[in-house]
């Protein structure tokens, strides 16, 4: 079923997290609002660094960069509680390589480690509904 | 019934590569995410002053609004100078990987960024900025932004700040990185494992 094109919601709570070396980086923001209690949440601001990046590629391939480390340059995204009860980030954003040539895509969930640090901020949303 | 055939050979890799775990060079830390939360955020439109560094045109601005502790969404804009660094492995293996020396991009026109407001060790503001932007040969380039010497270019750039009240960042030994990190402190005290 197709979710409704529009919305409504409030900002709640808003948090900031330095997730530590070698956890994924989607595992990492879901199990953040596993932490704080949050059900649905917006990226609000990111950086930090992987070992190595691995993102989608458009014919449903991945594209590996090879660090360490790898920049996190920018990261937009959102974690959405699911039907069966699991939570879900989705989260997309430009890397920057060793030699500072960058990179975009959307993160494969499992495959993107730290490396030395991360830095986020998501902020709760609260769908009108109860979400 | 027609089926459609895909040729998997023009396709990329279907599995991704296995996750490297590296070893650090002190004691692994337990709790793997710290984190603080705030009842509400607090959200302001800055406009970086021109001429002024990045560091100036952030810390001066927050600190007339009573903000010490934000996460900045840098929007795109000229910067008049721009020194980055990228971070490959450590040469001399104090650490895992360690920043390279800086380097000038020149003028640069700042494509997106984001940026930490916290406290050094000893209370003073610390900007922690990593961006893309593009140099003056329009070659696409991302890194950690160094802040103090990336100068605004002649416009003001908008930036979105999220204030973060009730605790703060700072910057903390790390043992297991060996590294002084930014670290939530203070106030409700539920670090998760």
């Amino acid at each position: 079923m197709m979710p409704p094109e529009i919305e409504n919601g409030t900002m709640g709570r808003v948090a900031y997290a330095r997730i530590g070396p070698n956890e994924d980086l989607v595992q990492g923001v879901e199990k953040l609002c596993l932490a704080e209690g949050f059900r649905n949440a917006f990226v609000r601001g990111a950086l930090g660094s992987l070992v190595d990046a691995c993102l989608y590629a458009c014919d449903g391939g991945y594209r590996h960069l090879g660090g360490p480390a790898v920049e996190i340059v920018s990261l937009a995204g959102e974690v959405r509680a699911q039907p069966d009860g699991s939570l879900v980030a989705t989260l997309s954003g430009v890397v920057a390589d060793p030699q500072g040539r960058i990179h975009g895509g959307p993160f494969v969930p499992g495959a993107n480690p730290i490396c030395m640090t991360f830095e986020v901020t998501l902020e709760e949303w609260l769908p009108a509904d109860g979400g | 019934m027609r089926t459609t055939t895909v040729d998997r050979s023009l396709r990329g890799p279907q599995t991704p590569p296995r996750p490297r775990t590296l070893i650090h060079p002190g004691a692994f830390n337990p709790v793997r995410i710290h984190s603080r939360s705030a009842r509400q955020g607090r959200h302001f439109r800055l406009s970086l002053r021109p001429g002024a560094s990045l560091y100036d045109a952030l810390v001066g601005a927050l600190a007339g609004a009573g903000v010490a502790n934000a996460s900045m969404t840098l929007l795109g804009g000229v910067f008049s100078h721009l020194d980055y660094c990228t971070a490959p492995p450590d040469p001399e293996h104090r650490r895992v990987v360690a920043y390279t020396e800086p380097i000038a991009a020149g003028p640069a026109y700042l494509i997106f960024g984001n940026a930490t407001l916290g406290k050094t060790d000893a209370g003073g503001p610390l900007v922690h900025c990593h961006a893309a932007f593009c140099d003056r040969r329009g070659e696409p380039l991302g890194g950690h932004i160094i802040a103090q010497t990336t100068l605004v270019g002649p416009q003001p750039i908008p930036v979105l700040v999220t204030a973060l009240d009730g605790f703060e960042l700072r910057a903390t030994y790390d043992a297991e990185t060996n590294l002084r990190l930014l670290q939530p402190q203070g106030a409700d005290d539920h670090d998760a494992a």
